[in-house]
Protein backbone atom coordinates (compact mmCIF):
# COMPACT_ATOMS: atom_id res chain seq x y z
CA UNK A 1 0.00 0.00 0.00
CA UNK A 2 1.14 3.63 -0.80
CA UNK A 3 1.89 5.95 2.14
CA UNK A 4 -0.28 8.33 1.01
CA UNK A 5 -3.85 8.97 1.05
CA UNK A 6 -6.28 5.98 -0.38
CA UNK A 7 -8.46 9.07 -1.70
CA UNK A 8 -7.70 12.97 -1.92
CA UNK A 9 -8.87 13.82 1.65
CA UNK A 10 -8.22 17.21 2.65
CA UNK A 11 -9.35 18.96 5.78
CA UNK A 12 -12.02 20.63 3.80
CA UNK A 13 -13.66 17.51 2.70
CA UNK A 14 -13.42 15.74 6.25
CA UNK A 15 -15.11 19.20 7.52
CA UNK A 16 -18.66 18.35 5.24
CA UNK A 17 -18.84 14.36 6.44
CA UNK A 18 -21.92 13.80 8.12
CA UNK A 19 -21.73 10.49 9.03
CA UNK A 20 -18.95 8.03 10.09
CA UNK A 21 -16.74 6.77 6.96
CA UNK A 22 -17.04 3.01 6.42
CA UNK A 23 -13.28 2.67 5.76
CA UNK A 24 -9.74 4.04 6.53
CA UNK A 25 -8.69 6.82 4.71
CA UNK A 26 -5.30 6.77 4.77
CA UNK A 27 -2.81 3.62 5.77
CA UNK A 28 -1.34 2.87 8.87
CA UNK A 29 1.80 3.74 7.26
CA UNK A 30 1.44 6.99 6.40
CA UNK A 31 1.97 8.29 9.93
CA UNK A 32 5.99 8.95 9.82
CA UNK A 33 5.03 12.34 11.78
CA UNK A 34 4.02 11.74 15.28
CA UNK A 35 3.46 9.27 18.21
CA UNK A 36 0.82 9.10 21.06
CA UNK A 37 2.25 8.94 24.09
CA UNK A 38 -0.82 9.55 26.66
CA UNK A 39 -4.53 10.24 26.36
CA UNK A 40 -6.52 11.05 28.92
CA UNK A 41 -10.09 12.11 29.67
CA UNK A 42 -11.78 14.10 33.00
CA UNK A 43 -14.48 15.76 34.29
CA UNK A 44 -13.20 19.05 35.25
CA UNK A 45 -15.00 20.01 37.84
CA UNK A 46 -13.94 17.09 40.29
CA UNK A 47 -10.55 16.78 38.21
CA UNK A 48 -11.42 12.81 38.33
CA UNK A 49 -9.68 10.62 35.21
CA UNK A 50 -12.76 8.69 33.19
CA UNK A 51 -10.29 6.91 30.86
CA UNK A 52 -6.11 7.27 30.81
CA UNK A 53 -3.70 5.31 28.32
CA UNK A 54 0.13 6.00 28.83
CA UNK A 55 3.08 4.11 27.15
CA UNK A 56 5.91 3.50 29.40
CA UNK A 57 8.22 5.24 28.23
CA UNK A 58 8.48 8.64 26.06
CA UNK A 59 11.22 7.56 24.15
CA UNK A 60 10.71 7.16 20.57
CA UNK A 61 13.32 5.25 17.94
CA UNK A 62 11.59 6.70 14.98
CA UNK A 63 13.88 4.71 13.49
CA UNK A 64 12.22 1.31 14.25
CA UNK A 65 8.71 2.43 14.55
CA UNK A 66 6.61 -0.67 13.70
CA UNK A 67 4.08 0.50 11.03
CA UNK A 68 2.54 -2.48 10.02
CA UNK A 69 -0.52 -1.98 12.37
CA UNK A 70 -3.91 -3.69 11.88
CA UNK A 71 -6.92 -1.33 11.80
CA UNK A 72 -7.93 -3.02 14.91
CA UNK A 73 -5.50 -0.65 16.53
CA UNK A 74 -7.21 2.31 15.19
CA UNK A 75 -10.31 1.56 16.49
CA UNK A 76 -11.38 1.49 19.63
CA UNK A 77 -14.50 1.39 21.96
CA UNK A 78 -15.27 3.46 24.92
CA UNK A 79 -17.57 2.13 28.02
CA UNK A 80 -18.33 5.39 30.50
CA UNK A 81 -20.55 5.45 33.47
CA UNK A 82 -23.84 6.77 32.27
CA UNK A 83 -23.56 10.01 34.99
CA UNK A 84 -20.19 11.06 32.33
CA UNK A 85 -23.39 12.41 29.95
CA UNK A 86 -24.59 14.65 32.86
CA UNK A 87 -21.42 16.18 33.74
CA UNK A 88 -21.13 19.64 33.07
CA UNK A 89 -17.00 20.25 31.34
CA UNK A 90 -14.93 17.18 30.32
CA UNK A 91 -11.47 17.75 29.23
CA UNK A 92 -9.14 15.37 26.92
CA UNK A 93 -5.65 15.27 26.68
CA UNK A 94 -3.19 14.36 24.60
CA UNK A 95 0.56 14.00 24.84
CA UNK A 96 2.55 13.34 21.78
CA UNK A 97 5.83 13.48 20.45
CA UNK A 98 7.17 14.61 17.03
CA UNK A 99 9.49 13.31 14.72
CA UNK A 100 13.04 14.45 14.62
CA UNK A 101 12.59 16.73 11.41
CA UNK A 102 9.35 18.52 13.09
CA UNK A 103 6.11 19.52 11.34
CA UNK A 104 5.58 23.04 9.81
CA UNK A 105 1.60 22.55 10.19
CA UNK A 106 -0.47 19.85 12.40
CA UNK A 107 -4.04 19.81 12.52
CA UNK A 108 -6.45 17.64 14.20
CA UNK A 109 -10.32 17.36 12.97
CA UNK A 110 -12.78 15.20 14.64
CA UNK A 111 -16.50 14.25 14.11
CA UNK A 112 -18.66 13.03 16.91
CA UNK A 113 -21.69 11.31 15.70
CA UNK A 114 -25.00 10.13 17.37
CA UNK A 115 -27.22 7.58 15.16
CA UNK A 116 -25.56 9.22 12.02
CA UNK A 117 -25.68 12.42 12.82
CA UNK A 118 -23.11 15.24 13.57
CA UNK A 119 -23.12 16.26 17.05
CA UNK A 120 -19.67 17.86 17.60
CA UNK A 121 -17.16 19.01 15.29
CA UNK A 122 -13.37 19.91 16.67
CA UNK A 123 -11.05 21.53 14.33
CA UNK A 124 -7.50 22.55 15.65
CA UNK A 125 -4.74 23.83 14.03
CA UNK A 126 -1.13 22.81 16.14
CA UNK A 127 0.18 24.57 13.64
CA UNK A 128 4.15 24.01 14.20
CA UNK A 129 5.57 21.31 15.68
CA UNK A 130 9.39 21.64 17.50
CA UNK A 131 11.78 19.07 15.96
CA UNK A 132 11.72 15.95 18.89
CA UNK A 133 9.21 17.88 21.12
CA UNK A 134 6.69 16.22 23.36
CA UNK A 135 3.54 18.51 23.17
CA UNK A 136 0.10 18.34 25.14
CA UNK A 137 -2.96 19.64 24.23
CA UNK A 138 -6.03 20.05 26.32
CA UNK A 139 -9.30 20.56 25.15
CA UNK A 140 -12.09 21.62 27.51
CA UNK A 141 -15.43 21.70 26.87
CA UNK A 142 -18.97 22.36 28.31
CA UNK A 143 -21.27 19.16 27.24
CA UNK A 144 -23.98 20.56 25.56
CA UNK A 145 -27.35 19.83 28.00
CA UNK A 146 -29.09 16.76 27.44
CA UNK A 147 -32.53 16.06 28.90
CA UNK A 148 -33.42 12.96 30.44
CA UNK A 149 -34.93 11.26 27.31
CA UNK A 150 -32.22 11.75 25.69
CA UNK A 151 -29.72 10.71 27.85
CA UNK A 152 -31.68 7.08 27.99
CA UNK A 153 -31.60 7.44 23.94
CA UNK A 154 -27.98 7.16 24.01
CA UNK A 155 -27.57 4.69 26.91
CA UNK A 156 -29.85 2.08 25.18
CA UNK A 157 -28.07 2.84 22.08
CA UNK A 158 -24.50 1.31 22.89
CA UNK A 159 -21.82 2.04 19.99
CA UNK A 160 -24.05 3.95 18.08
CA UNK A 161 -21.82 7.42 19.67
CA UNK A 162 -19.04 7.27 17.31
CA UNK A 163 -16.25 9.40 16.50
CA UNK A 164 -13.41 9.99 12.85
CA UNK A 165 -10.16 11.57 14.03
CA UNK A 166 -8.03 12.71 11.63
CA UNK A 167 -5.09 14.08 11.37
CA UNK A 168 -3.50 16.27 8.71
CA UNK A 169 0.53 16.87 8.20
CA UNK A 170 0.55 20.01 5.58
CA UNK A 171 -2.95 19.43 4.72
CA UNK A 172 -2.21 15.93 3.76
CA UNK A 173 -4.28 13.06 6.31
CA UNK A 174 -1.91 11.07 7.71
CA UNK A 175 -3.43 9.39 10.46
CA UNK A 176 -7.27 8.24 10.76
CA UNK A 177 -8.38 6.70 14.65
CA UNK A 178 -11.88 5.99 15.02
CA UNK A 179 -14.04 5.36 18.14
CA UNK A 180 -17.65 4.18 19.57
CA UNK A 181 -18.98 4.76 22.71
CA UNK A 182 -21.35 3.13 25.03
CA UNK A 183 -22.68 4.50 28.40
CA UNK A 184 -23.28 1.89 31.29
CA UNK A 185 -25.94 2.43 34.50
CA UNK B 1 -13.74 26.29 36.94
CA UNK B 2 -12.24 29.75 37.73
CA UNK B 3 -11.04 30.52 34.30
CA UNK B 4 -14.39 29.94 32.64
CA UNK B 5 -15.64 32.48 34.80
CA UNK B 6 -13.22 35.06 33.45
CA UNK B 7 -14.18 33.78 29.49
CA UNK B 8 -17.66 35.28 30.42
CA UNK B 9 -16.54 38.51 30.42
CA UNK B 10 -15.85 38.21 26.80
CA UNK B 11 -18.36 40.40 24.51
CA UNK B 12 -19.98 38.70 21.14
CA UNK B 13 -17.57 39.78 18.48
CA UNK B 14 -14.42 38.38 20.25
CA UNK B 15 -14.95 34.69 19.56
CA UNK B 16 -11.91 33.08 19.66
CA UNK B 17 -8.32 34.48 21.77
CA UNK B 18 -5.20 33.66 22.05
CA UNK B 19 -2.51 33.73 24.72
CA UNK B 20 0.93 33.01 24.47
CA UNK B 21 2.60 32.27 27.57
CA UNK B 22 6.58 32.88 27.66
CA UNK B 23 9.11 33.40 29.87
CA UNK B 24 12.52 31.62 30.95
CA UNK B 25 12.74 28.17 31.42
CA UNK B 26 11.83 26.93 35.26
CA UNK B 27 9.93 30.48 35.78
CA UNK B 28 6.53 28.32 36.28
CA UNK B 29 4.81 28.97 33.42
CA UNK B 30 3.40 25.07 33.08
CA UNK B 31 2.67 25.56 36.25
CA UNK B 32 0.31 28.64 36.42
CA UNK B 33 -1.39 26.87 33.33
CA UNK B 34 -2.45 23.60 34.86
CA UNK B 35 -3.28 25.74 38.44
CA UNK B 36 -5.81 27.91 36.55
CA UNK B 37 -7.39 24.58 35.06
CA UNK B 38 -7.23 23.32 38.45
CA UNK B 39 -5.35 20.33 37.56
CA UNK B 40 -2.70 18.37 39.94
CA UNK B 41 0.67 19.99 39.91
CA UNK B 42 2.87 17.91 41.57
CA UNK B 43 4.54 16.61 39.45
CA UNK B 44 5.88 19.13 36.25
CA UNK B 45 8.98 18.11 34.57
CA UNK B 46 10.31 20.86 31.81
CA UNK B 47 8.60 21.49 28.82
CA UNK B 48 10.30 20.10 25.81
CA UNK B 49 7.77 21.64 23.42
CA UNK B 50 4.07 22.79 23.89
CA UNK B 51 1.33 23.01 26.10
CA UNK B 52 -1.85 24.04 24.96
CA UNK B 53 -5.16 24.92 26.82
CA UNK B 54 -8.24 25.00 24.61
CA UNK B 55 -11.50 26.47 26.74
CA UNK B 56 -14.74 26.42 25.10
CA UNK B 57 -17.14 28.09 26.86
CA UNK B 58 -20.61 29.52 25.16
CA UNK B 59 -19.20 29.75 21.98
CA UNK B 60 -16.49 32.03 23.57
CA UNK B 61 -12.79 30.09 22.64
CA UNK B 62 -9.91 30.84 24.63
CA UNK B 63 -6.41 29.36 23.26
CA UNK B 64 -3.85 29.01 25.76
CA UNK B 65 0.18 28.66 24.72
CA UNK B 66 2.69 27.54 26.73
CA UNK B 67 5.86 27.45 24.74
CA UNK B 68 9.17 25.66 26.71
CA UNK B 69 11.86 28.34 27.99
CA UNK B 70 14.66 26.19 27.86
CA UNK B 71 17.69 28.18 25.92
CA UNK B 72 17.36 25.43 23.19
CA UNK B 73 14.02 25.85 22.59
CA UNK B 74 13.37 29.46 22.56
CA UNK B 75 14.63 30.01 18.93
CA UNK B 76 11.15 28.65 18.19
CA UNK B 77 8.79 31.08 19.72
CA UNK B 78 8.76 32.74 17.02
CA UNK B 79 6.86 29.93 15.57
CA UNK B 80 3.97 30.80 17.84
CA UNK B 81 3.37 34.27 17.83
CA UNK B 82 1.20 34.81 14.84
CA UNK B 83 -2.42 35.63 16.13
CA UNK B 84 -1.57 36.43 19.78
CA UNK B 85 -3.89 38.57 21.75
CA UNK B 86 -2.34 38.53 24.94
CA UNK B 87 1.43 37.70 25.97
CA UNK B 88 2.47 36.42 29.57
CA UNK B 89 5.69 36.49 30.44
CA UNK B 90 6.50 34.38 33.49
CA UNK B 91 9.10 35.55 35.81
CA UNK B 92 10.74 33.38 38.76
CA UNK B 93 10.73 36.05 41.41
CA UNK B 94 13.31 34.08 43.38
CA UNK B 95 15.74 33.27 40.64
CA UNK B 96 19.63 33.58 40.50
CA UNK B 97 20.58 37.43 40.20
CA UNK B 98 22.34 37.13 36.96
CA UNK B 99 19.18 35.88 35.35
CA UNK B 100 17.77 38.42 35.60
CA UNK B 101 19.28 40.12 32.76
CA UNK B 102 18.77 37.56 30.22
CA UNK B 103 14.97 37.69 31.29
CA UNK B 104 15.23 41.54 30.28
CA UNK B 105 16.63 40.61 27.21
CA UNK B 106 14.34 38.16 26.30
CA UNK B 107 11.38 40.46 26.93
CA UNK B 108 12.74 43.26 25.28
CA UNK B 109 13.60 41.87 22.24
CA UNK B 110 9.62 40.01 21.53
CA UNK B 111 8.06 43.31 22.30
CA UNK B 112 9.94 44.38 19.05
CA UNK B 113 7.96 41.99 17.50
CA UNK B 114 5.84 42.93 14.90
CA UNK B 115 3.34 39.91 15.09
CA UNK B 116 3.11 40.85 18.73
CA UNK B 117 2.92 44.41 18.29
CA UNK B 118 -0.92 44.69 19.04
CA UNK B 119 -1.19 42.22 21.85
CA UNK B 120 -1.61 43.15 25.90
CA UNK B 121 1.34 42.43 27.57
CA UNK B 122 1.15 40.57 31.43
CA UNK B 123 3.87 39.69 33.58
CA UNK B 124 3.84 37.52 36.06
CA UNK B 125 6.31 37.99 39.58
CA UNK B 126 5.78 34.20 40.62
CA UNK B 127 6.90 32.59 43.17
CA UNK B 128 5.72 35.06 45.63
CA UNK B 129 5.58 31.95 48.32
CA UNK B 130 9.27 31.44 48.14
CA UNK B 131 11.45 33.23 51.01
CA UNK B 132 13.40 35.78 48.69
CA UNK B 133 11.20 36.45 46.45
CA UNK B 134 11.81 39.81 45.28
CA UNK B 135 8.16 41.85 44.82
CA UNK B 136 6.48 42.69 41.65
CA UNK B 137 7.69 46.57 42.10
CA UNK B 138 11.50 44.97 42.44
CA UNK B 139 10.92 42.88 39.65
CA UNK B 140 9.13 45.63 37.31
CA UNK B 141 12.54 47.67 38.22
CA UNK B 142 15.22 44.72 36.98
CA UNK B 143 13.09 43.92 33.76
CA UNK B 144 12.92 48.07 32.67
CA UNK B 145 9.52 47.85 32.36
CA UNK B 146 8.08 51.69 32.42
CA UNK B 147 10.09 51.71 29.53
CA UNK B 148 7.64 49.97 27.49
CA UNK B 149 5.33 52.25 25.44
CA UNK B 150 4.37 49.67 22.77
CA UNK B 151 2.21 47.84 24.92
CA UNK B 152 -0.44 47.86 27.35
CA UNK B 153 1.09 46.03 30.31
CA UNK B 154 0.52 44.72 33.56
CA UNK B 155 2.78 43.36 36.66
CA UNK B 156 1.11 41.02 38.38
CA UNK B 157 2.86 39.13 41.92
CA UNK B 158 1.55 35.75 42.45
CA UNK B 159 1.72 32.14 43.45
CA UNK B 160 1.34 28.92 40.99
CA UNK B 161 1.72 27.40 43.93
CA UNK B 162 -0.61 29.15 46.32
CA UNK B 163 -2.37 30.17 43.06
CA UNK B 164 -2.82 33.92 44.78
CA UNK B 165 -3.68 36.29 41.89
CA UNK B 166 -3.37 34.04 39.02
CA UNK B 167 -6.82 34.82 38.20
CA UNK B 168 -6.70 38.28 39.15
CA UNK B 169 -3.92 38.59 36.18
CA UNK B 170 -5.76 36.43 34.00
CA UNK B 171 -8.75 38.68 34.55
CA UNK B 172 -6.65 41.50 33.71
CA UNK B 173 -5.46 40.56 30.51
CA UNK B 174 -8.65 38.93 29.22
CA UNK B 175 -10.16 42.16 30.02
CA UNK B 176 -7.67 44.07 28.67
CA UNK B 177 -7.79 42.25 25.02
CA UNK B 178 -11.46 42.77 24.87
CA UNK B 179 -11.21 46.44 25.40
CA UNK B 180 -9.34 46.86 22.77
CA UNK B 181 -11.19 44.97 20.64
CA UNK B 182 -14.51 47.05 21.23
CA UNK B 183 -12.54 50.47 20.47
CA UNK B 184 -11.26 49.09 17.64
CA UNK B 185 -14.37 48.18 16.02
Amino acid sequence: MSRRAVVDVTPDAVLKFNKPTEKFLCPVSANTFIEFLEFRIRDVESNRAMFEVKRPSHEIDWNARDLSGSDELRKISYTFPAEFLSYKAIGTTLVFAVCPAGIKNFRMIERHYFKNRLIKSFDFTFGFCIPGSVNTWESVYTMPPLDSDQIQEMIDSPDQTMSDSFYFVDDELIMHNKASYRYST
Amino acid sequence: MGLLTVLKKLKQKEKEIRLLILGLDNAGKTTILKRINGEDISSISPTLGFNIKTLAYNGYKLNIWDVGGQKSIRSYWRNYFEQTDGLVWVVDSADRPDRFADCKLELHGLLTEERLSGASLLIFANKQDLPGALSSEEIAELLDLKTIQTHHWQIVGCSAVTGENLLKGMDWVVTDISKRIYMLD
